[in-house]
């Protein structure tokens, strides 16, 4: 362990070994299998099971682990090698993470660098090197307001979904920040816990809009008295159908110039009332506008009103995931339960913040952040005196060291 | 049957034998399975054996409504006989065969007749309704589970959920997408219960089950552990394969997973070790240590023993793997079923595909 690992485990343990200490333990915890990360050389231990949710707790007080997790599926014998676990099911999982946004700070505050031949970059890693063409490498990711912000509104649209469209139940369901980068949504319900990997890809296509096609939701040209028409859905319809043309309908409020129509068609819908679109068949009844500008505006409209969740995460069947109620690793910060009708004023910079009392470190570098009401940095090597959340986070992200 | 069934005639339980009304009836009727073997029944093996003659032959069963006690169980022992022949490639394509002759049958009911029937037998949730969103009228909305299952199955866009109308966990269906669901769902059915060995077997039906090995044999080809050529054939391999090898011998670095589905498609054709770590060899990063423990390990000779399969397609297109599919690509589900496929095309052995 380096000194900076010491620095955090002692943190860990002190969280962990506050007598007020909860955990959020997920249902039927005693069918689960537990992983937990640890300091020593990252090693992972996996395949553990405990009884509940006070087990479990001793477990993490004893190897004070940098992650914790639990496996979204449930086992007739969770400690057994995978083969022989014998699967009974899993919960419906959904991840939103700002490394899959594309958020426009990124080249602020992110970047990489080719683990083969150096060459680096700002802003997310790209799959392969652009040099080398490897696919190993290093990144420097930072969280900020704006990036989480964005997952919130991907996981607030998610969350419509799964309820209007899937028809998932708001008592099954539990909201998580995962102490990084974004949220965690936890479908536990009979219905949802039999279905395989092939039916999840579905459900996952179905929320991202992968291989919609606007033919198939009626999005076609007719022709009326030898005039050609384009028609389509109507706002209202169920799924995909509403949600498209209320795509349209916002995108005709806000970014209409921007999503790259010629000035001739920006102007014929910018004169047209788009609340006709709340009333009446409205496809066919703008002058200039043809049916590859309808496909455009279905086109934008899906990409606005998808949710960009992780499909590999709602895809695979024995995952495992974060444990609310523990500290993750990369930040310090706590992965913690959002009660849904707050999401909106959830504070990821304040409410999870796990430490009280101040650290002193020498800071590498860091981009300026925001944490509680406080601003901090940017920093280059110099040290400072921090509150203790705000050092451990530039101490978990390696921005940081401790002072001798 | 002890209660009336004002959904279902007998000439209804002879059209759909898999009901689970059918099974009640015969049940009722007292009828056993050494009753069967009996010169009385032989109208019933005799149709029990057509239904797979034909099924192996021509991939389709037809109707035979004359004789509706022969029809609803000459079916459970066609399954019987098949499940003893223990053949899987039989029991799938009856299976199929089965489910077509039920789906041109299914999709002329009545929407209260498809309702009852996907309630009762296969336990499904779905409503009956009257929506006509656009221009196409609904008749269903079919549990989100119950779709699911079934339509993963179907390759066309418009069975993607994407493409459905899904409304608090219902998914729209036409009278004829019902249909053809249910034709799913009694595939999967058959299968199942083919493919579980039954206890006791009369000795009668022994010469039975060596006639369908025969049929099975002189239509369904060579037993399938020879399915795969001898020797690897790299012009049966699918593109996305091709492409690994070529991106490999340009000296191209080739993501993690490129490799894995390399080095397992290449242990399931049958090829030798040396031969895949010869495969790998112009990768600019190749140590010959690692790559021969990992092939090792991929062809269960290490490590947990399993060997691996090739990975879904599906899997591939997520993870970029996949590479300009062509026809065949259609077809199938996985770069294995691609090579056996053209791989007998390109030997000349036994049908071209499985007939659909």
């Amino acid at each position: 362990m380096n000194p900076a690992e010491q620095a955090i485990r002692q943190k860990f343990q002190q969280y962990y070994l506050d007598p007020k200490r909860q955990l959020d333990p997920p249902p039927s915890p005693a069918e689960r299998e537990y992983g937990f990360l640890l300091f020593n050389g990252k090693f992972m231990v996996r395949h553990r099971s405990f009884k509940d949710s006070g087990s479990l707790l001793r477990a993490i007080r004893d190897l004070v682990p940098l992650h914790v997790y639990f496996s979204t599926a449930y086992y007739r014998e969770p400690t057994a090698p995978m083969e022989e676990k014998g699967w009974t099911g899993a919960d419906l999982v959904f991840d939103i993470d700002a490394d899959h946004l594309d958020t426009p700070c990124k080249p602020d505050h992110d970047s990489w660098k080719c683990k083969a031949c150096g060459t680096a970059g700002k802003g997310g890693a790209p799959k392969l090197c652009p040099k080398c063409k490897n696919d190993r490498m290093e990144e420097q990711t930072w969280l900020c307001d704006r990036c989480l912000q964005q997952a919130k509104e991907e996981t607030a649209k998610l969350l419509e979904m799964l309820y209007t469209d899937l028809g998932v139940d708001h008592e099954n369901t539990r909201l998580f920040f995962s102490g990084h980068r974004g949220y965690h949504v936890h479908v536990y319900s009979k219905q949802t816990s039999q279905l395989g990997e092939e039916e999840r890809r579905e459900i996952a296509d179905y929320l991202l809009a992968q291989g919609l096609d606007p033919q198939l939701h009626e999005l076609e040209e007719t022709s009326v008295g030898g005039t050609r028409v384009a028609e389509g859905p109507l706002m209202g319809q169920p799924g995909w159908r509403g949600r498209i043309v209320a795509g349209i309908y916002d995108i005709l409020g806000s970014e209409i110039d921007q999503i790259g129509l010629t000035s001739t068609q920006v102007s014929a819908l910018k004169s047209w009332d788009r609340e006709d679109l709340l009333r009446k068949p409205f496809w066919g009844s703008v002058k200039g506008v043809g049916m590859s500008t309808w496909k455009t505006l279905v086109s934008k409209a899906v990409e606005k009103k998808s949710a960009e969740i992780d499909s590999v995460v709602t895809t695979d069947i024995h995952r495992l995931i974060r444990m609310p109620g523990t500290l993750n690793g990369h930040t310090g910060l706590m992965a913690m339960k959002v009660p849904e009708e707050r999401l909106d004023e959830f504070d990821p910079f304040t409410e999870p913040l796990a430490f009280q009392g101040q650290i002193k470190v020498k800071v590498l570098e860091s981009p300026s952040f925001r944490l509680g009401e406080e601003r901090f940095g940017p920093y280059r090597n110099e040290i400072v005196e921090l509150p203790s959340a705000a050092g451990m986070l530039l101490l978990c992200k390696h921005r940081a060291e401790p002072t001798a | 049957m002890t209660e009336p069934n004002l959904m279902l005639t007998r000439a209804d339980l002879a059209k759909y034998p898999f009901l689970n009304e059918a099974s009640d009836y015969i049940k009722e009727l007292g009828i056993s399975i050494e009753d069967i073997a009996t010169p009385d029944f032989s109208p019933v093996l005799e149709r029990a054996e057509k239904r797979l003659e034909e099924a192996l032959s021509k991939g389709r069963v037809s109707n035979e409504f004359g004789n509706e006690n022969a029809e609803i169980l000459s079916f459970p022992v066609s399954n019987l006989i098949l499940s003893l022949t223990g053949e899987e490639r039989a029991q799938r394509r009856f299976a199929l065969a089965e489910a077509k002759r039920a789906y041109e049958l299914l999709r002329q009911e009545s929407p209260e007749k498809l309702d009852y029937i996907a309630r009762t037998t296969f336990g499904w949730k779905l409503k009956k309704i009257d929506a006509q969103p656009g221009k196409i009228f609904y008749d269903f909305a079919v549990s989100l589970a119950d779709y699911l299952r079934n339509s993963v199955h179907l390759k066309e866009p418009r069975w993607k959920l994407p493409n459905r109308i899904l409304d608090h966990g219902q998914v729209y269906a036409t009278r004829e997408e019902l249909a053809r669901l249910l034709e799913e769902e009694v595939r999967t059915r058959i299968v199942d219960r083919t493919g579980k060995l039954p206890g006791e077997v009369p000795k009668l039906l022994q010469p039975r089950v060596e006639r369908t090995r025969g049929l099975i044999t002189k239509w369904l080809g060579i037993p399938s552990h020879y399915e795969l050529p001898q020797v690897p054939t790299p012009e049966a391999m699918p593109p996305c394969v091709r492409h690994l090898i070529d991106n490999l011998a340009e000296g191209k670095n080739v993501q993690h997973m490129g490799r894995f589905t390399l080095a397992s498609f290449l242990v399931n054709i049958g090829a030798g070790e040396e031969e895949i770590v010869k495969t790998f060899k112009p990768a600019s990063d190749f140590s010959e240590r690692m790559t021969r423990y990992q092939v090792e390990h991929i062809a269960g000779k290490r490590g947990g023993r399993t060997k691996y399969t090739c990975p879904m397609c599906t899997t591939l297109k997520t993870h970029g793997v996949c590479y300009k599919p062509d026809k065949i690509c259609e077809t199938i589900r996985n770069p294995l079923s691609y090579y056996k496929q053209k791989a007998r095309v390109l030997t000349g052995r036994g049908p071209s595909r499985e007939p659909s």
